[in-house]
């Protein structure tokens, strides 16, 4: 009888161990809000939704969100990251893990441009790739526009942004713009009217309050 | 009690002084010795086998923390592991010492080999599904750039001076050489069926095999032209350059198609076939020890490596690995 409950003990909490990591892998790393026009975003599996207008679609790792002409979307990623989408933008979803950190999220954007602003308290593991390079924050509003050859323009509006190509990492501070372009170190940072920068997210208002 | 107060205080005192002297020699403590390790990546078990390369004992397994561990990239100094994983897309990062995954990093689709930059300040990964190389900053596991190239990148190395990276790619049958300081795609050579595996060799040369067809191709890093090309057998995989006795140095080519390593002279100029050495079932990972008197032959079928000396060619030990191990690296 006691071998009995032992063995139904182990099995219940196995299968509740089991439960609890199936449920952080499928578990959304965010949510999209709003989208004017359409916003598309296609899953692993290659299944794809599309969110119009200020609706809740939850977003899991591995998504790729895609905005075409005419149209704007704003996300945010659960760890309080808000995130906006202008027109023809294209990024995908990614984590990187490592031992004893907490995960670090990362949107690879490989075309259009986005605004990021950390919310919240404490600071964020969060991270914009382009072709060339790599925009990391913890505490900051910024906008990246990826050209069509990569290049890759990143302005500033509050905080530091540590915007590193293969070539060498440059903090950028407020109210700065830099460049990255293939084969070169990341531009000196340039005075920029950081405001104007984020003037196309003005139609996107964020929703109150954020989607927990 | 005055004065036991006093050698309280005193006793605290020297506590901290000591317990601060000791994190002091902690900073500046050499880090501990890793013995020379024989690694294996095996993709069906999606860990790396650790083999003592001086016993050829298992040492253990570390666990990739993702799917289909299929190449190895090993520092200079033997600290760190990188290994690709074909399913999840991502490069694992393991602690030699501690033989754990430490980091898991997305880098693209059917992520397929990993090499080191020669200063080891990036791994550069061929993302098959993607057409790109990612390359992955080793000190903040950040991706700091991607470089397009062909179709179905599947091979990569440096030269020797670090000016160029050679990619071979599967769907376009090329080697497209990459200047590392532009990361601009400069030339393109035609190679031959399904090449793979690419490695700089004595003399800088880089030496492919065409695992779809039957042979190997040189290229001459100071034309960048293809210097030679010879028939070894049906699918050839990996490549590893030793000596056998006074005689080399000699490029070792493990043959999936005929379960056999072939020896070839390691000079462009006078390619053929030395001595076929018959080993195990799916000949495919080979590394040579730095002295180059031994070669380690990784078996994807016998799930096994072999350790051969390449004066005898006599199978010195035979080791148990994971389930399809596809790639052998040795720390120094």
């Amino acid at each position: 009888m006691k071998t009995l409950f032992i063995l139904s003990t182990s099995l219940i909490s196995a299968i509740i161990g089991m439960t609890s990591i199936a449920s952080a892998a499928n578990a959304p790393v965010g949510w999209a809000v709003n989208a004017i026009g359409t916003l598309t975003i296609v899953r692993t599996d290659g299944v794809q939704e599309q969110l119009q207008g200020r609706k809740t679609m939850p977003l899991f790792e591995g998504d790729v969100l895609k905005t075409d002409a005419g149209s704007q979307a704003y996300i945010q990623l659960k760890q309080g990251v808000n995130v906006a989408l202008n027109e023809e933008t294209t990024f995908k979803i990614l984590s990187r893990w490592q031992k004893d950190k907490p995960t670090t999220w990362i949107l690879r954007l490989s075309q259009g441009e986005v605004w990021a602003k950390t919310a919240g308290d404490g600071p964020k593991l969060f991270e914009i790739e382009t072709p060339v390079a790599t925009a990391a924050v913890k505490e900051t509003e910024f906008n990246l526009k990826v050209q069509p050859d990569g290049q890759s323009i990143l302005t500033v509006i509050e905080g530091i942004v540590q915007f590193g190509t293969a070539f060498g990492t440059c903090p950028i501070r407020t109210d700065t713009i830099s460049y990255g372009v293939r084969g070169k170190k990341c531009t000196k940072p340039a005075p920029s009217d950081a405001k104007a920068a984020k003037a196309w997210t003005q139609t996107l208002v964020p929703p109150t309050p954020p989607v927990q | 009690m005055m004065y036991k107060v006093k050698v309280t205080e005193l006793a605290g005192t020297l506590a901290l002084a000591v317990a601060a002297g000791c994190a002091e020699v902690e900073t500046v403590k050499a880090p501990v010795e890793i013995p020379s390790r024989i690694y294996t990546a095996n993709e069906s078990s999606n860990d790396v086998s650790v083999i003592d390369a001086s016993t050829f004992t298992s040492v253990g397994n570390i666990e990739s923390k993702n799917q289909s561990t299929h190449d190895l990239a090993i520092s200079r100094d033997g600290r760190r592991v990188y290994a690709t994983n074909l399913a999840s897309g991502r490069l694992s990062v393991m602690d030699a010492g501690t033989m754990e995954t430490i980091a898991s990093i997305y880098t693209g689709q059917r992520c397929h080999v990993v090499a080191l930059t020669n200063d080891n300040k990036q791994a550069w990964v061929a993302n098959i599904g993607d057409n790109t190389i990612s390359i992955v900053d080793t000190d903040t596991f950040r991706i700091v750039g991607t470089i397009p190239t062909g179709k179905g990148p599947t091979g990569l190395t440096f030269s020797h001076d670090g000016k160029y990276a050679y990619v071979s790619t599967l769907g376009d049958k090329t080697v497209d050489i990459i200047d590392t300081s532009t990361h601009q795609v400069v030339k393109s050579l035609s190679v031959g069926a399904n090449p793979h595996f690419l490695v700089v060799g004595p003399k800088g040369y880089i030496w492919g095999t065409n695992t779809g067809g039957s042979d190997v191709y040189v290229i001459d890093p100071s034309t960048q032209e293809i210097a030679g090309t010879l028939e070894v057998g049906a699918k050839p995989q990996q490549i590893a350059f030793g000596f056998k006795g006074m005689q080399g140095p000699n490029v070792y080519v493990t043959v999936g198609g005929t379960n056999k390593v072939v020896v070839v002279p390691a000079d462009p100029k006078n390619l053929k076939v030395l001595e076929e050495i018959q080993v195990g079932e799916g000949p495919n990972g080979i590394w040579a020890n730095p002295e180059g008197t031994r070669i380690f032959v990784g078996h994807d079928k016998a799930n096994e490596v072999r350790v051969i000396d390449t004066s005898t060619n006599q199978t010195l030990a035979t080791v148990p690995v994971g389930r399809k191990p596809i790639r052998v690296v040795v720390s120094r």
